[in-house]
């Protein structure tokens, strides 16, 4: 069976699902009914001379209408609690599946969306397709247990070809669901291509590229207009299915009419036969289409992607216990695609425990992804990259601290943001962490460690300036700083580079100033085709490369630069 | 052309006519069908072959349906075609507004517009005809079962008015319960934005399961909540299924003794039933008037855009000359009014490398903007080579002016064509060379080939594409502080790419860093909106004021 069905399904809980049926009944009462009451009415009362008997049916009508209240109120409930776990699994799933994909490095962009709107949109076309369903059922069931009771002659008449537009309708459902796909395809391609197009009004217009833009967002527009004419032809096939379905029917009888009356049907009953088809199985069927060809198909295609998009395996576990931490890369290759040039190649590399090194490098050369080996969050193309003797990506997260340039501030206290790697740490050495990194006026202007944090109140110096604290607390013993205080004035910089490096471990600080190189106890300078390690003297004789980045940067700052 | 509703609606063709008409006809089919369905019925009752009447209830019934399927394919066709012709109108609109003016639009505001409401705009010809043809099958319903019997009319209309009274309750409880369910929701996508901006931390820290935790926390309101939105819903469904037979019932009661009495036949009785069925289409009027109104306010969405003038462009070419840049007394206000340059009079020579530098905000960008045509003066003008440059048409202004930004938008299917925008393959390779981007456009997956989308890069990167993209200009080539995130080293090669084959165009270079004005031929400073000196940057740098503006 197709998943999104099989999740459909499965999603349906016995209990609620047993009360929806059972509240089913007296909801369907009035459907069920109204036929045999119009035909009794007729036949017995207002026919026969008897008025009264006539309205007493009628009346009857109303009080059903009032059982069917009664039902239709307790069918929601049970339709609420069938529906509200299957969301709130399916919110799980999307948390979840944007969590691990992001942290496998494959950022999800739309899993915002996808939990504020496709969820949302799942919900409601599930709840929608289950009162579509269960009413469809409902009326027919009773339309057709109050037709055997009035004639069931009549019933013999208008049943057969009502089943048969049904399955005539079920059988385009396929066709309907590969067209509204496509349009729901075209539909994304078209925002995606309008987005990047008109966000870049400023750069089309500077390179005179109009023509070439608009050529972009035509394709597009033309393939939606085209999954509109399609399922505007799947609309016509429906026609015909309700033409057979809901017409049909009503036309047999009339047709058969003398032969009825001849076989003793009463008029009442032929009255009561029409009034099933006109006003229990015509609005049932267009209902029907509706729900299933509308949001039907939009559960179907909508459930479909967020599953697939949140289909993400849990990270393998990291079971390794290294001894010491000393860091170790020998032979390491490494490449962000088969076809691509390796942006690593062959690098060896010792960090004994305690060493101080800065990574320096023209940028887009390779210096995060180193970041990424040491942490054990990037796999190697071939060499091995060990963290105390073991495979880094098998180390436990507790033996490292990376620091990345997007640091990270969530809604929370101080405290908890502040003790994120340490939970259990005490305020004084929470204090002495945020001292040590040159964050304790901003602590303080913020409130102190209880004060409620709102991150987007927060500059993104700010936010470095927390999360280097918060590392600086982490007991692990090898700190990564990946251009972790890029958004920090040079004084700041320094401040914070030097309390890690008086931090017992091993520090790697990744440079975004050429500054932190004069501060480490190595450096190691990446250029593309190779790598050239050594203390600051060492370089400046043997790496050219580090001798223009060092140099240029005196020049910016002496006050007569040489032309 | 303006976008007016009538414009839109005349966009709707040859459609429009087969929807009118087939509105019609179903309207008449709707409205025969109870009488004629009813005479058939009366001759069964009297023991006569309906024969007649039934062939009538089938012509009528297939002439209906023919009428829905050609009128919905028609609307269908109309709609969509419409549809795709407001959107490359937009698209194409908001290009050659030029920059300034479209910048004054959010971008998902604009697609917004493009995706959504040009859809709604695009129904004008459909909601316009249905609305005009809505009211026919109620009000002929209400006239024929007067006609049936007055007193059934009477009955019909009391109760739809009392019905009326009962379902404007409604709505009322709907509203809070749905707001407080989207207010928790909204928490729990603030909470998942905020761990996706932070991912990286996450991922090393292995704390995928601590934020899972973090961010699910509300999901039991939101269980709560969602509990209550059903409940709601479950007592207006319940409301409706008390109150729905009525119309019917008084309708049939009404009829009923009107046959008792011999006033009717029992085929008179059946159309009454459905005449009150169609009458209470009367209250479904308000959905027909309601996409009306949507697409009324969808096309005012698209005029707001259409109704914006377009740039001109004049029908010079570039004369010869070494690229001269001139700016004459030219002054540039903020949208607001606020004035950003004052009176600027400039002579760039032509072949020279000139940096801007100055304060933020001391109206950098915008003589950068101005040098590009990027956007107008306010007073004043630029030439170039002794041309204004609304007198040169667009393809000599973009073949002479490039211009490169501090954070470039790229657009494109593939690294590519973002760095080309429909030049040759061996060009955008040139330029890739030129400003250092070749190098790691060749390490990611593909190549040049790779999809824009599959190519993670970091700011530096995406600048040297940016101004590889620029490249290709003849005259003046604009660096709006295009080399910020690029690190020195890199930086200090694409000067030196700049000069040598850049040779006989004019550098205009915007700039933080006093490295690079050092090695301009010539330094405008420009400080509050005004050019407060030009020279070269080691004369310059003897007052501590400029020396500031680098710290």
């Amino acid at each position: 069976m197709n998943p999104v069905l099989r999740y459909a399904v499965a999603g349906l809980r016995r209990r609620p699902a047993l009360a929806l049926a059972a509240w089913s009944v007296p909801e369907a009462l009035p459907s069920a009914l109204l036929g045999l009451a119009v035909a009794r009415a007729v036949d017995d009362g207002f026919l026969a001379g008897r008025p009264r008997v006539g309205l007493a049916w009628l009346g009857a009508l109303l009080l059903c209408g009032l059982a069917g209240a009664v039902g239709a109120r307790q069918v929601f409930r049970a339709l609420g609690d069938l529906v509200e776990p299957v969301r709130d699994d399916l919110v799980r799933r999307v948390v979840t599946g944007a969590l691990r994909a992001g942290a496998a490095g494959r950022a999800d962009d739309g899993a915002v969306a996808r939990l504020t709107r496709q969820v949302e949109i799942v919900r409601d076309t599930y709840a929608g397709l289950i009162v579509v369903c269960r009413g469809f059922l409902v009326t027919v069931a009773g339309a057709a247990a109050g037709l055997l009771s009035v004639a069931p002659l009549v019933a013999l008449l208008i049943l057969p070809p009502f089943a048969l537009g049904c399955a005539m309708f079920v059988a385009t459902l396929g066709v309907a669901a590969g067209r509204y796909r496509a349009a729901v395809r075209a539909d994304e391609r078209l925002a995606a291509t309008a987005g990047t197009v008109l966000a870049a009004t400023r750069d089309i217009a500077a390179r005179g590229a109009e023509e070439h833009a608009a050529a972009m967002v035509a394709g597009p527009v033309a393939e939606q207009a085209a999954a509109e004419r399609a399922l505007a032809g799947v609309a016509a096939l429906r026609t015909l299915c309700f033409a057979v379905g809901g017409w049909v029917p009503l036309l047999a009888v009339l047709a058969a009419g003398p032969w009825l009356v001849g076989r003793g049907v009463t008029a009442g009953a032929v009255l009561g036969g029409l009034t099933y088809v006109l006003f229990g199985l015509q609005p049932a069927l267009s209902r029907l289409f509706a729900g299933l060809g509308g949001s039907g198909l939009r559960f179907v295609v909508t459930l479909g992607r967020v599953l697939e998009a949140t289909d993400r395996p849990a990270p393998p576990p990291r079971p390794a216990t290294p001894r010491g931490y000393a860091v170790a890369l020998r032979g390491v290759t490494f490449g962000y695609g088969r076809h691509a040039e390796p942006v690593l190649r062959a690098l060896d590399l010792d960090l004994p425990e305690g060493d101080h090194l800065a990574v320096v490098g023209p940028s887009g050369i390779g210096k995060s992804t180193l970041a990424g080996l040491v942490c054990g969050l990037l796999e190697p193309g071939a060499g091995t990259v060990l963290v105390g003797g073991c495979p880094a990506v098998e180390v436990p997260e507790r033996a490292r601290v990376l620091i990345p340039q997007e640091a990270y501030a969530f809604a929370g206290s101080l405290r908890d943001n502040l003790s994120y790697l340490h939970p259990s740490a005490p305020d004084a050495r929470v204090a002495a962490a945020v001292e040590a990194v040159g964050a304790a006026p901003l602590v303080t202007r913020l409130g102190g460690l209880d004060a409620t944090l709102r991150p987007a109140e927060l500059s993104a110096g700010e936010r470095q300036l927390l999360a280097l604290a918060r590392a600086y607390l982490s007991p692990a013993p090898v700190a990564v700083l990946d251009e972790a205080t890029c958004h920090l004035d040079p004084a700041a910089e320094r401040v914070a580079e030097e309390a890690f490096a008086a931090r017992p471990g091993t520090l790697v600080v990744i440079a975004h100033r050429i500054s932190s190189a004069f501060r480490a106890r190595r450096v190691l300078v990446l250029d593309g085709t190779g790598a050239t390690l050594g203390g600051h003297e060492t370089l400046l004789a043997s790496s050219p490369l580090y001798r223009e980045l060092v140099g240029h940067w005196t020049a910016a700052g002496t006050p007569t630069p040489t032309p | 052309m303006t976008a007016t509703f009538g414009a839109v609606v005349r966009k709707g063709g040859a459609g429009l006519p087969v929807i009118a008409l087939s509105a019609l006809v179903g309207s008449g089919v709707t409205l025969a069908l109870p009488a004629v369905l009813g005479r058939a019925i009366d001759a069964i009752v009297a023991g006569a072959a309906p024969g007649g009447w039934i062939t009538v209830a089938c012509g009528l019934i297939g002439l209906g349906m023919a009428a829905e399927i050609a009128g919905a394919y028609a609307a269908a066709a109309s709609t969509a075609g419409a549809t795709a012709w407001l959107r490359d109108r937009l698209v194409r609109h908001t290009l050659a507004i030029g920059p300034r003016r479209a910048g004054a639009f959010e971008t998902g505001d604009l697609v917004s517009r493009v995706s959504g409401n040009a859809v709604e705009a695009a129904q004008a010809g459909p909601s316009a005809v249905a609305a005009a043809t809505a009211l026919l099958p109620p009000a002929g319903a209400l006239v024929l079962l007067a006609a049936v019997d007055p007193w059934l009319a009477a009955v019909f209309l009391a109760g739809l008015v009392l019905l009326g009274a009962v379902l404007r309750a409604f709505t009322r409880h709907t509203a809070a319960a749905v707001t407080a369910y989207q207010r928790t929701q909204g928490r729990l996508a603030a909470r998942l934005a905020e761990s996706l901006a932070g991912i990286r931390t996450i991922a090393a820290a292995g704390t995928v399961d601590r934020e899972r935790r973090r961010i699910l926390e509300p999901l039991g309101a939101l269980r709560r909540e969602g509990a209550d939105t059903w409940r709601v819903l479950g007592r207006s469904s319940a409301q409706a299924a008390a109150t729905g037979p009525l119309l019917l019932v008084a309708v049939l009661a009404t009829g009923g003794l009107a046959l008792a009495a011999g006033r009717i036949s029992a085929g008179d009785l059946f159309a009454a039933s459905r005449y009150a069925a169609i009458g209470a289409g009367l209250g479904s009027l308000t959905g027909v008037l309601g996409r009306l109104a949507r697409s009324r306010a969808g096309v005012r969405r698209a005029a707001e855009v259409l109704d914006i003038p377009t740039v001109r462009h004049g029908p010079s070419t570039v004369p010869e000359g070494p690229g001269t840049v001139e700016f004459q007394g030219v002054s540039a206000r903020s949208d607001g009014g606020a004035p950003l340059l004052d009176g600027v009079d400039l002579v760039l020579p032509g072949g020279a490398t000139v940096a801007v530098v100055g304060r933020s905000g001391a109206g950098k960008s915008v003589l950068a903007a101005l040098a590009a045509r990027l956007r107008d003066p306010d007073a004043g003008r630029v030439l170039l080579d002794g041309v204004p440059l609304p007198d040169l048409s667009r393809a000599a202004l973009r073949t002479a002016v490039g211009c490169a930004f501090e954070r470039p938008v790229l657009v494109g299917g593939t690294v590519a064509d973002a760095v080309g925008l429909g030049l040759s393959r061996d060009r955008v390779r040139a330029a890739a060379y030129a400003t250092h981007a070749h190098d790691f456009v060749s390490r990611l997956p593909e190549g040049y080939d790779t999809a824009l989308a599959q190519a993670p890069m970091s700011g530096g990167e995406a600048q040297r594409l940016g101004l590889a993209r620029a490249w290709h200009a003849e005259r003046l080539l604009v660096l709006d502080d295009a080399t910020s995130s690029v690190d020195t080293a890199t930086e200090v090669r694409i000067a030196a790419a700049l000069t040598g084959s850049g040779g006989g165009r004019t550098r205009l270079v915007v700039t933080h860093r006093a490295a690079t004005a050092a090695r301009a031929d010539l330094v405008v400073w420009l400080a509050g909106g005004r050019v407060r000196a030009v020279g070269r940057h080691a004369d310059l740098w003897a007052d501590p004021e400029y020396r500031e503006v680098f710290r």
